[in-house]
């Protein structure tokens, strides 16, 4: 494979890995609970603000993940037993109410850190030589990472009595508290993973974006997308959503610019919302 | 206005007033319109505080034409049709007898076409140039104004041989790119590849792996904000800081920040206003800044500093013309000229010639390593 090519692919797999790792905890609330989280991405911006939080205080880099699950883990189970719970089955109202939630926290943080761009620094970041081109060493360290994760969370999923009881949830919520499954800490547990994941993606993230208040609708957006391609509730959709979104993006991206890129990304969602009408709100 | 903020400024203006100037018995109103909302909206507390200093500056000395400056702020961050119904209400509801802008080219077209030319109207941001209308006066860097010297000069430094341009896909990048063009021409340079990204863009591998394929030794980095983080960081992470120079028009220090200096390798900025011009007149500015808004100001940056600029072109132009009618501005703008922060400023043509600062990064931040005086904004603006 000569150094183009290499270069190419490795940008296609870095494209990959950071949607999936966006996306990975929306599928999850989304997916498990039926619930559109609209502030799904500012979680992802809280968690690149604990790193700017942890080098602001002297901490090392590494401190930002405890302190990225502790916040959101506290602000999920806030948010699922006051905000999500009173309005399960009532998709629209959640809508609305998370998009509330994302404004607010936008404001939050704006009013901490104020609206400016934010850096953070990681030695990791420079370029390391791999075959015949040369490529962030950071990035490589995300994309095995996040195969890693994904692997687990698959895993975990499969084999673990929590992800049988999850899905029996999902499967048939009457039947599984009939069966003596408290449903409603599990819901509450399932939604506080998806907004960790949210976060701990951001804290991956942060050498590698822009940082400022306003970054969560990206990363929403893109999530979006791909829940629109690949559906609900299934790790293999997922993964074929991100194919499909993060794929054709990079591909058409490469070959004929970034506006086309972009255009291809808009068309595939419309035509997925357009045969498939219900894949969206139709779950429970 | 809370407490605290009303005795602060109750003391300042006791402070400015020992002079006490006598003022005619009416104020003149001048509305400011600056970003308070969307993506420019982190300019709006900065800008905000250049208006006040400046309002309060210009009143300590005697007023504009004698009228102590009462300011109205309106948000320039909105779509053009509500910017402008904001500018209506500031003009014919309370009474604005000139206005201050520094926002986005499609406001500015919407508040042209809203003015027509029957109020002042000082248009002061980094601007891709071409504002011809009738009592519009710009004080903004022009593209040739930024890269007409600084081109032959980073030519002369560094020798690049080839030169890649990108930019975001609107007017002010596209304009800048066309301009460089033939200044890198000139130089005996070649321009190898430009491109233009729509704003949603935050993934910049595809340009990145073309402008190594390119073998560019020189970009010119035509984003704008967040566009122009994402893309800089992510070209030094890909080592691509040692094997091209790098030259931006709009980089000013948010921009910075959110790139972070470690990024910032052989990168030059080139501006009307870095916040740390070494200048007396600069040095003052940014002095007397920090004394009114104290250590938790919000940053300094070229764009916030331009509406300072504004009032003073604006005291510049009524002073001349002897009052605030765009018939008499019109008529006497020509050669209108004040000494302010960025040095001597004069107006030709309803644009300025000014001195033009190129930096490059340090470990503090920016470091001015050139300074071109008078330079042209290279608009002619005929009638």
């Amino acid at each position: 494979m000569d150094g183009g090519t290499l270069l190419h692919a490795l940008n296609l797999v870095y494209e990959l890995s950071t949607l999936a790792l966006t996306t990975l905890g929306l599928a999850v609330v989304f997916g498990l609970l039926g619930v559109m989280n609209m502030a799904h991405g500012e979680f992802v911006m809280i968690g690149a603000y604990s790193v700017v939080a942890v080098q602001q205080w002297g901490l090392p880099t590494l401190a930002a993940f405890p302190l990225a699950i502790a916040v959101c883990a506290a602000l999920g189970w806030v948010v699922e037993r006051w905000l999500i719970r009173p309005l399960y089955r009532r998709p629209f109202d959640t809508l609305l109410a998370t998009w509330a939630l994302a404004m607010l926290m936008r404001k939050v943080v704006e009013a901490i850190w104020g609206k400016g761009f934010r850096n953070v620094d990681d030695a990791l970041t420079v370029a390391v030589p791999i075959g015949n081109t040369s490529y962030p060493a950071y990035r490589l360290g995300l994309i095995a990472l996040t195969i890693v994760l994904l692997a687990a969370l698959v895993f975990w999923y499969r084999r673990s009595s929590a992800g049988l009881r999850v899905r029996a949830m999902t499967g048939n919520p009457m039947l599984a508290q009939a069966l003596g499954i408290d449903t409603q800490r599990l819901a509450s547990r399932t939604f506080i993973v998806g907004v960790v994941l949210a976060g701990a993606a951001g804290v991956m993230l942060a050498p590698l974006i822009r940082i400022e208040p306003g970054i969560g609708v990206d990363y929403l957006l893109d999530a979006f997308f791909v829940l629109v391609v690949g559906g609900l509730g299934t790790l293999g959709g997922l993964a074929g959503g991100v194919g499909v979104i993060g794929g054709s993006q990079a591909l058409v991206s490469s070959l004929f610019g970034q506006t086309s890129g972009y255009a291809v990304v808009l068309v595939i969602s419309i035509l997925f919302l357009w045969l498939k009408p219900d894949g969206i709100f139709a779950r429970r | 206005m809370d407490r605290r903020l009303f005795l602060q400024s109750t003391a300042a203006a006791s402070v400015l007033g020992v002079a006490h100037p006598v003022f005619a018995a009416d104020a003149v109103k001048v509305a400011v319109m600056i970003p308070q909302s969307g993506p420019a909206g982190l300019f709006g507390p900065s800008a905000k505080a250049c208006a006040e200093l400046a309002a309060e500056t210009i009143n300590a000395r005697g007023g504009l034409l004698g009228q102590k400056i009462e300011l109205l702020f309106g948000d320039a961050g909105l779509a053009p049709a509500e910017a402008s119904q904001a500018a209506l209400k500031l003009w014919k509801g309370s009474g604005a007898a000139a206005v201050i802008g520094m926002h986005d080219s499609a406001v500015r077209g919407a508040l042209v076409g809203l003015f027509k030319g029957q109020v002042p109207y000082f248009y002061t941001p980094v601007y891709e140039g071409g504002e011809c209308a009738k009592g519009t006066y710009v004080n903004g860097e022009t593209p040739q104004q930024q890269l007409q010297p600084v081109i032959p000069w980073i030519a002369a430094e560094r020798k690049p041989k080839k030169w890649y341009l990108i930019g975001n896909d609107y007017i002010w990048g596209r304009n800048t790119n066309a301009a460089a063009k033939g200044y890198i021409e000139k130089t005996g340079a070649q321009v190898v590849g430009d491109e233009y990204l729509p704003f949603t863009v935050d993934n910049f591998d595809a340009s990145l792996a073309r402008i190594r394929d390119s073998g560019a030794d020189a970009v010119l980095v035509s984003l704008v904000g967040g566009a122009s983080v994402g893309f800089n960081k992510a070209f030094a992470s890909f080592g691509l800081a040692d094997k091209a120079l790098r030259l931006g028009t709009l980089i000013e220090e948010n921009t910075l920040a959110g790139i972070g200096l470690a990024n910032a390798k052989n990168l030059y900025s080139s501006a009307g206003y870095f916040a740390n011009i070494a200048t007396p007149a600069a040095q003052a500015f940014a002095a007397a800044y920090g004394k009114r808004f104290g250590p938790q100001a919000p940053a300094l940056n070229g764009l916030a500093e331009s509406t300072y600029e504004g009032f003073l072109m604006l005291e510049a132009v009524a002073r001349k013309a002897g009052a605030l009618s765009v018939a008499k501005m019109d008529a006497a703008c020509e050669g209108a000229s004040y000494s302010g922060p960025r040095g001597a400023v004069t107006m030709k043509a309803r644009h300025v010639e000014q001195d033009v600062y190129v930096a490059d990064v340090a470990d503090k931040g920016f470091r001015v390593v050139k300074t071109f005086s008078h330079v042209s904004s290279g608009q002619t603006c005929k009638a």
